[in-house]
């Protein structure tokens, strides 16, 4: 019989509650997680949307990538090597609009490569959120250390770094603003294992990002947020079911007494854990993901829906490990003390 | 030959250093379908020994012998079976579940059973029982809409649906006054004479006892007539 179904209709409040803290926390985990994503996305995806690789830089830089400067001969001769290879550099810096307003904006050219955009001389592709911002195409934008001026070509998606929108300009232009003639960075697509070249220490893209120690602070306190959140949860959900069980001591020792099998009193537990906690977590994944497409693009949120199903499984892997521990009391009810306690 | 048969049946507890012994050697056997009343002063070991019965706990010492079998050497799943199975129970207080209604009370009662009928059958069963206790009209009812009286009738219908061998009470008419006690005690005689359920019965109440066909009398863990 469906013992379980029959409580939580009979006890719906008591039901209800649990439910509305597994969403509320769950909500919050997702939320979280879309804003850490987001932020990742916001400082990085210039390398992030990069196809599998590796970048190199000088081991002379000791893992700071603008102070890398690699060597034109050996570029040459890797570039040839690896006709898909690109070495690019990049740099913080600003561009004024012609109403003379500062925008910040990372600067990065390339040579000759479909990774990257490459522009001539005098010619500049932003980032799109630029374009929400009020540049358009046709605009010409200027930069105190270039005589020169930029004139905005288009935008593309998606081209951040440093939480700055990226600007791809010529490397003449790069080269008279920044007065280098070396690039920073070598990149190499391709997934094969790391190659070695006198003088280049390489990294993974993830790898490069953790050199990155702005990027780096900013994940590891997100993700320490997350994963504070799921253990809070699990620990809510063996108190929560804790409670319940006490409650219910009396109710168990009687089921036991007249011959209820143990097994089938945690199955009953299991089935409102998994009943309450997939309801609570449907609905706040659900929530998250319609903000996720609705959200101002302003707000740095990117959930996918991989990410929102891994939290789900551990919530639910959580929220069962929570019960059953919380449970381990339902073994130890002596039919006895439920007859012996009087009136349930 | 006796259904139910305690031999040398002692127990003792130990509270903090003091050892006691609650139980001292009691033998006691129960004829088939007869009533056998449990009486004696409070303290004298009379609910210690029917819980040992019913197998809700061990005894220290002697033996349990139903349909021949010895269950002190049963395994805790062994004797939830013969519980579930073989076993009713009505204690002072109903102890209903409170989330179930009257009638799901006693289907509760068939599953743990392992009842082998199918559902219509189980209604049909489930309605003659509520009949004879006199509940057929309060089956939707939950537990916390029924009077005390009512509470324990549907106890009493829960210890028999199953159709067990014994019956178990502990001062089921405690909670009652007279009146609803001798109506419960009518009904107790009644369903265990047309179920031929053997019963054992706890009692303080003098009224009570004529309805059982013996009396045993309990004096400080022991067994003083029979
Ligand atoms: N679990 C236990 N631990 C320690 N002592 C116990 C335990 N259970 C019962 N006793 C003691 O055993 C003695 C007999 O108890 P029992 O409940 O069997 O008496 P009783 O004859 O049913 O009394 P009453 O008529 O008041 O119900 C009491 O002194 C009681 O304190
Ligand atoms: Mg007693």
């Amino acid at each position: 019989m469906k013992m379980a179904w029959k409580e939580m209709k009979k006890n719906k409040v008591r039901f209800l509650i649990l439910g509305s803290i597994v969403f509320l926390v769950s909500l919050l985990t997702f939320m979280i997680s879309g804003l850490a994503n987001g932020l990742s996305q916001d400082n990085a995806a210039l390398i992030k949307k990069l196809p599998e690789g590796k970048i190199y830089m000088t081991k002379e830089a000791d893992q700071t990538y603008n102070l890398s400067s690699i060597d034109k001969n050996l570029q040459e001769s890797i570039l040839t090597k690896h006709p898909h290879a690109s070495a690019f550099s990049i740099q913080m810096g600003f561009l004024n609009d012609f109403n003379g307003k500062q925008r910040s904006v990372a600067f990065v050219t390339s040579t000759d490569s479909k990774l990257f955009k490459n522009v001539t001389r005098g010619e500049v592709i932003l980032d799109r959120s630029l374009e929400e911002s009020g540049i358009k195409i046709g605009d010409t934008l200027t930069n105190n250390q270039l005589n020169g001026k930029l004139k905005v070509k288009g935008f593309v998606e998606e081209s951040k770094f440093s939480h700055a929108p990226v600007a791809y300009i010529n490397m003449k232009d790069y080269q008279e603003m920044y007065r280098v003639h070396d690039m920073q960075l070598l990149f190499i697509p391709g997934e094969g294992p790391k190659q070695e070249f006198a003088g280049l220490q390489s990294f993974s893209k993830n790898e490069f990002l953790q050199t990155i120690s702005s990027y780096k602070a900013e994940q590891m306190s997100l993700n320490m947020i997350i994963w504070f959140l799921v253990a809070i949860s699990g620990m809510l959900f063996a108190i929560f079911f804790y409670m319940m069980n006490v409650q219910k001591i009396g109710l168990y020792g009687i089921l036991k007494a007249i011959g209820v099998k143990t097994m089938t009193l945690f199955q009953m537990m299991w089935t409102q854990m998994l009943f309450i906690t997939v309801l609570a977590i449907s609905i706040s994944a659900v929530i998250s993901q319609v903000f996720n497409m609705a959200a101002p693009k302003g707000v740095p949120f990117h959930l996918t829906l991989e990410t929102t199903g891994l939290l789900s499984l551990v919530f639910l892997l959580i929220g069962f490990i929570g019960a059953t521990f919380s449970g381990i009391q339902i073994k130890k009810v002596e039919p006895l003390q439920a007859i012996q306690q009087g009136e349930v | 030959m006796a259904l139910f048969t305690m031999e040398e049946i002692r127990k003792s507890f130990t509270n903090g250093e003091v050892k006691e012994e609650i139980l001292k050697g009691v033998n006691l056997s129960l004829s088939e379908g007869e009533i056998t009343a449990l009486v004696g002063a409070s303290g004298s070991g009379k609910s210690t020994l029917l819980t040992i019965a019913a197998g809700l706990q061990p005894a220290s010492d002697g033996r349990v012998l139903f349909e021949g079998k010895n269950l002190t050497k049963f395994s805790a799943e062994q004797v939830r079976k013969i519980r579930a199975e073989k076993f009713g129970f009505v204690f002072q207080f109903a102890h209903l579940v409170s989330f179930l209604t009257v009638e799901e009370q006693l289907m509760l009662m068939l599953d743990v059973a392992e009842s082998k009928k199918n559902k219509r059958e189980q209604k049909k069963e489930i309605h003659q029982i509520l009949k004879l206790v006199g509940m057929d009209h309060r089956k939707n009812a939950y537990p916390s809409s029924l009077s005390g009286g009512e509470k324990q009738r549907v106890a009493i219908a829960r210890a028999i649906i199953h159709k067990p061998k014994v019956l178990f009470a502990d001062e089921p008419t405690a909670s009652l006054d007279s009146k609803r006690s001798k109506d419960v005690m009518t009904l107790i005689l009644n369903v265990t004479r047309t179920l031929n359920i053997t019963t054992l019965m706890v009692t303080h109440d003098e009224e009570m006892l004529p309805f059982a066909d013996h009396i045993i009398k309990m004096s400080d863990g022991q067994v003083l007539q029979s």
